[in-house]
C-alpha cells in the first residue's frame, strides 16, 4: 500500500484503522482443522475466499457441512419438542467433556429415532384413549335412552293393554313390545350408535332421512362436555346418536353417511347385563391406558432433560464446527494435495498470537511439518479496524451507519464521543429532563452484565447499545439545562442574584418599559428574570440563533481541519494547498467573519443590524457603514475579506487538476516500471494490469473539482444556515416544557382540589414522559446526527471502506441469533 | 465573576480533569491522547457555550418586560 508516514503527530487511538497486512499461511492438511479452530478462538483474521468461482458442491468440504447441517435440523427438532413440553435449555455448563463431531452425529442420531419413536407410540396410545372414552359416552347415553325407551314402551304397554280399543292416534309407532314379544313375526330392525360432532348433527339427521326416505328412527342425545375426537386430536362437542333402520341397503345408506360426517361408529348389545359388564371393562381398560400413557411422557419428559442439560453445548459445538468447515472451504488446496493455503487480512499487532496460535495447532495435530506464515504486499485496499471497547463501540456504530471510514483516514468517531452529546444537549436543555435520562439510563449501566446476556426486545435491544451514549446525552443536558436555566422550564436563581431590577421601587414601569440592568451579569447561564416575560422570546431567539452559529463554525472548522491532518498523513500536499486552504479561507472570511462580529456586538453592546452588515458587504462593499460600524476599519477589512473569498474559488477549482495532470505525465513518461514485488496475492495476478495503468480522464478530474468546490461553496451556506436547527428544536422544547408547566401543572393546582391536583399531576407525567422524554430525544437524537453526518463529515470524511470482520467463534452468536 | 475569572476557572477544570484521567486510567500513550482529545473537546464545548451565553447578556439591547398580569 506504499509508505504511510505517521504525519505531524503522535498516534491516537481510535483516530485511524489499525494498521492492517495481508498474510499467507501454508497449513499441513493434518493440522488445518486444528488451525482454523483456534485461529476462530483468537478473531483476527478475515480469510479472504479463494475458492470464489466454485460452487458449493464442488468445494472440498461440502460433505462435512451436509453432516453438520444434518446435525443441526436434528438439534431444531430437539428444541422444538423441547419446547413444547416447557423445556427450556440450560445454561452451558463445563462440566462434560466435549465429544468429537463423530461421536455427537451418532448420539444425536440415536436420540432423534428414540424421540420420534416415543412420540409415535405416545400419539397411538392417546388415540386409543380417546376412541375408549367415546365409547364409554355412546355405552352410557344409548344405554339411557334403551332403558328409557323400554320403561315407555312398558308403560304403553301397560296402557294399550289397558285401552283395549282399536287404533288410535296414541298407537305407538314403533311397536317396540310386539318386537319383545314375537321375534319371528316383526322384521328385525337394525340399530347403529355412534358419535356426530355438533355442529352436523343437524344436517346429519336431515340427509339420513332423505336418503332412507323417511324409513330410519334417529335419536339423539347431547354430551355435556367436548370430547376429543381421535382421528384430529382436538375438542369438539358431539351428541351421541342411535339411528334405527330395516334392510341391508339402508344399513349401507347410513354406514357412508356415517363415514362422510366422520361420525364414529360403536358397536352395541341390547342386552342389559352386557352392558354394565361393557362399561365396567371399559373404564378398567382406560385407567390402564391412562397410566400407560403418563409413563411414556415422563419417560419422554426425562429424555428431554437429558437432552436439556447438554443441549447448549451441542448447538456450540455443532456451529463452530460448521464455521470451521466453511472457513475451510475458502483455503485452496494445493496441487499435492498435502497442505490448504490461506490468504486473509489481519492487524499488524496480532502477527505474534497468530504465529502462537498455528504453532500450537502443529503440536496439538502432532504434525510433522510447521505451518508457514508470511506477509504479502498488495495494492488492494485493506478493511478498517477501530479496537473499540463497550463505551465508545456505540459512538463507532454510529459513525459507521453512515460509511465505514476508508482505510486510515481520520475518523469523525474520535470527536463524535463528545460533540454528539452535547449538539443533543444544545437542544434540549432542560436540567430536569437530563436528571431523568441519566436515572434511567443509570439502571441500565447498573444491571449491564445481567441484561447483556439476555433476549431482550428490538427496541430494549437498541436502547441498551446505547445506553453509555445516553448517559452522556443526560450529564450534557443537565450542564445545558443548568445554562439555559430550566427545571421542567422553571429557572431558578442558583448563583447570584439576578442581574435585572425595576426602575424605581414601585415598578410602575416593569410592564411597559421593562426591567433594568443594575447588578452584575449572572454569572452561569440565562438569567432567571427573563423567563415568562414578553420580552423573553426576542431574547432567547437573538441568543440561540447565534449561538448555533458560533457553534455551527466551529464544528464545520474542525471538519476542515481534520481533512489537513488526513493531507498530511496520506503526504498528499496538493490536498493541503489547494484544498485545505482555499477552503479555510473562504469559510472563515465569510462565516468566520460573521461570528467575530456577532461578539464583537455583544461586548460593545453596538446596535448595528448584523443582517444588514453582512448583505450589503456583498450588494455594495464600498458603500459607507454609518450606524453599522461595529469598529474602525470596518469597510477596508470587509473589501478585503471579500476579495480574499472570490479569490478562493478559483484557487479550489483550477489548479488541481492541472497538477494531477501535471504529476501523472511525469510518472507515465519514466521508462522504467517498479518491479512487481516478489510475493504477490494469488487473486491479485488476474487484476494487476488494471491497478497498473490507472485511467487518468483529465474531464473526469475537472469535474470532479468542479462539483467539490461548488458543493464546498453553496455548501458553505446551507450548511451554516442548517445549524439554526439547534436553535429551532430548542425553542420546540422549552416552549412544550412549558406549556405542560404552566397549562397542567399550575391549572390543576390553581383549583385547590386534591383529585385535580392528582390528575393533573398523572396527566403532567405521562406528558413529559411521552412528548419530552420520548419523542424530543428521539427528535434532537436524530438532528444531532444528521448534523455530524452530513454538515460536520462532508468536510473531509470519504467513508467508502468495508469493515474487517473477522472469523471469530464470539461474533457466531449475532450471527445466529 | 467576570469573564476571564470564569474562563480561567474552566481552565483549570479542564487540566484537572487530564490529570484525573491521567492518573485513573493510563493505558499507553495513544490511549492517554485519546482521552486528553475528549476533556480539552468537552470542555471548549462546554466553555463556548457559557461564554456565548454570558456575553450576550454582558450589554444586552433589551431588557425584560413583564407580563400584565404579574
Amino acid at each position: 500500500m506504499g509508505e504511510r508516514g505517521r504525519g505531524c503527530c503522535p498516534p491516537m487511538d481510535l483516530m485511524r484503522s489499525e494498521p492492517m497486512q495481508l498474510l499467507q499461511l501454508i497449513i499441513p492438511v493434518e493440522s488445518a482443522h486444528l488451525a482454523v479452530s483456534y485461529i476462530g478462538d483468537l478473531g483476527l483474521i478475515q480469510f479472504k475466499d479463494l475458492n470464489a468461482e466454485k460452487s458449493p458442491f464442488q468445494r472440498t468440504y461440502a460433505i462435512q457441512i451436509k453432516r453438520c447441517g444434518e446435525m443441526a435440523r436434528k438439534l431444531r427438532f430437539f428444541r422444538d419438542q423441547m419446547s413444547k413440553v416447557g423445556l427450556t435449555p440450560t445454561a452451558r455448563s463445563a462440566t462434560q467433556a466435549i465429544t468429537s463431531l463423530d461421536d455427537l452425529e451418532v448420539k444425536l442420531g440415536d436420540l432423534e429415532a428414540e424421540l420420534v419413536e416415543i412420540n409415535a407410540n405416545g400419539e397411538k396410545l392417546q388415540r386409543s384413549y380417546n376412541e375408549l372414552a367415546e365409547y364409554k359416552l355412546v355405552l352410557q347415553k344409548a344405554g339411557e335412552f334403551f332403558n328409557s325407551a323400554l320403561s315407555s314402551a312398558e308403560a304403553h304397554h301397560r296402557e294399550y293393554a289397558s285401552n283395549q280399543g282399536g287404533e288410535s292416534l296414541e298407537t305407538p309407532l314403533l311397536s317396540e313390545q310386539e318386537t319383545f314379544a314375537d321375534p319371528s313375526k316383526q322384521v328385525k330392525l337394525g340399530f347403529i350408535t355412534g358419535l356426530v360432532p355438533r355442529d352436523k348433527s343437524m344436517a346429519f339427521e336431515r340427509i339420513l332421512f332423505r336418503a332412507t326416505r323417511g324409513n330410519v328412527f334417529l335419536k339423539q342425545a347431547t354430551v355435556d362436555e367436548p370430547v376429543i375426537d381421535p382421528v384430529s386430536g382436538e375438542k369438539v362437542e358431539k351428541n351421541v346418536f342411535v339411528v334405527f333402520f330395516s334392510g341391508e341397503r339402508a344399513k349401507n345408506k347410513i354406514l357412508k353417511i356415517c363415514e362422510a360426517f366422520g361420525a364414529n361408529r360403536y358397536a352395541f348389545t341390547e342386552d342389559l347385563s352386557k352392558q354394565s359388564q361393557m362399561i365396567t371393562e371399559v373404564s378398567g381398560r382406560l385407567s390402564e391406558l391412562q397410566t400407560t400413557i403418563d409413563a411414556g411422557l415422563v419417560h419422554r419428559g426425562n429424555l428431554l432433560q437429558a437432552i436439556g442439560e447438554q443441549f447448549e453445548q451441542w448447538n456450540l459445538l455443532v456451529r463452530k464446527e460448521k464455521a470451521i468447515y466453511h472457513t475451510l472451504n475458502m483455503l485452496s488446496i494445493d496441487v499435492t494435495k498435502k497442505c490448504l493455503v490461506a490468504e486473509g487480512w489481519s492487524p499488524v499487532f496480532a502477527t505474534k498470537e497468530i504465529q502462537d496460535a498455528l504453532h500450537r495447532a502443529t503440536l496439538d495435530s502432532n504434525s510433522q511439518v510447521d505451518s508457514i506464515f508470511q506477509v504479502l504486499h498488495t495494492r488492494e485496499m485493506p478493511p478498517t479496524y477501530f479496537r473499540t471497547n463497550k463505551f465508545t463501540s456505540a459512538f463507532q456504530e454510529i459513525v459507521d451507519a453512515y460509511g465505514v471510514a476508508k482505510y486510515q483516514e481520520a475518523n469523525p468517531g474520535v470527536f463524535t464521543i463528545v460533540t454528539f452529546p452535547f449538539l443533543f444537549a444544545v437542544m434540549f436543555g432542560d436540567w430536569g429532563h437530563g436528571i431523568c435520562l441519566l436515572l434511567a439510563t443509570l439502571y441500565f449501566i447498573i444491571r449491564e452484565k445481567k441484561l447483556s446476556s439476555q433476549k431482550l426486545g428490538d427496541i430494549m435491544e437498541m436502547t441498551f447499545g446505547g445506553r453509555y451514549v445516553i448517559m452522556l446525552m443526560a450529564l450534557f443536558s443537565i450542564y445545558t439545562g443548568l445554562i439555559y436555566n430550566e427545571f421542567f422550564s422553571v429557572p431558578f436563581e442558583l448563583f447570584a442574584p439576578s442581574a435585572y431590577v425595576c426602575r424605581d421601587p414601585a415598578c410602575r414601569d416593569a410592564t411597559t418599559v421593562g426591567l433594568i440592568k443594575a447588578r452584575d451579569t449572572y454569572p452561569f447561564g440565562v438569567d432567571p428574570a427573563w423567563h415568562g416575560t414578553r420580552s423573553e422570546l426576542p431574547f432567547l431567539n437573538s441568543l440561540k440563533m447565534k449561538m448555533s452559529i458560533l457553534l455551527g463554525v466551529a464544528q464545520m472548522n474542525l471538519g476542515i481541519i481534520l481533512s489537513y491532518f488526513n493531507a498530511q498523513f496520506f503526504k498528499n500536499s496538493l490536498n493541503t494547498w489547494f484544498q485545505f486552504i482555499p477552503q479555510m479561507i473562504f469559510l472563515n472570511s465569510l462565516f468566520g467573519y460573521l461570528s467575530v462580529l456577532i461578539i464583537i456586538k455583544w461586548c460593545t453592546g453596538s446596535k448595528a443590524d448584523l443582517y444588514h452588515v453582512m448583505i450589503y458587504m456583498f450588494l455594495s462593499p464600498t458603500d459607507e457603514l454609518g450606524e453599522n460600524e461595529l469598529f474602525p476599519g470596518q469597510k477596508t477589512i470587509q473589501i478585503v475579506l471579500l476579495l480574499l473569498a472570490l479569490v478562493s474559488v478559483p484557487w479550489m477549482l483550477l489548479p488541481k487538476p492541472f497538477l494531477l495532470k501535471m504529476q501523472h505525465d511525469r510518472h507515465h513518461g519514466e521508462s522504467y516500471a517498479p518491479l512487481p514485488d516478489a510475493e504477490e496475492s494469488l487473486q491479485s495476478e488476474a487484476n494487476h494490469d488494471s491497478h497498473g495503468h490507472e485511467e487518468f480522464e483529465f474531464s473526469e478530474i475537472f469535474v470532479h473539482q468542479l462539483i467539490h468546490t461548488i458543493e464546498f461553496v453553496l455548501g458553505a451556506v446551507s450548511n451554516t444556515a442548517s445549524y439554526l436547527r439547534l436553535w429551532a428544536l430548542s425553542l420546540a422544547h422549552s416552549e412544550l416544557s412549558s406549556v405542560f408547566y404552566e397549562k397542567v401543572l399550575l391549572l390543576a393546582w390553581g383549583y385547590n382540589n386534591i383529585i385535580i391536583l392528582i390528575v393533573g399531576i398523572i396527566i403532567f407525567i405521562c406528558a413529559t414522559v411521552g412528548v419530552l422524554l420520548v419523542m424530543e430525544t428521539l427528535s434532537a437524537f436524530l438532528h444531532a446526527l444528521r448534523l455530524h453526518w452530513v454538515e460536520f463529515q462532508n468536510k473531509f470524511y470519504e467513508g467508502d471502506g468495508y469493515k474487517f470482520y473477522p472469523f471469530s467463534f464470539a461474533l457466531l452468536d449475532y450471527e445466529e441469533e | 465573576m467576570g469573564f476571564f475569572v470564569t474562563t480561567l476557572i474552566f481552565l483549570v477544570v479542564g487540566i484537572i480533569a487530564s490529570l484525573c484521567a491521567r492518573i485513573c486510567c493510563n493505558r499507553g500513550p495513544s490511549a492517554n491522547l485519546l482521552h486528553l482529545t475528549l476533556i480539552i473537546t468537552a470542555t471548549v464545548c462546554c466553555w463556548m457555550m457559557w461564554a456565548i451565553v454570558y456575553l450576550s447578556q454582558m450589554k444586552p439591547l433589551i431588557v425584560p418586560i413583564l407580563n400584565e398580569s404579574e
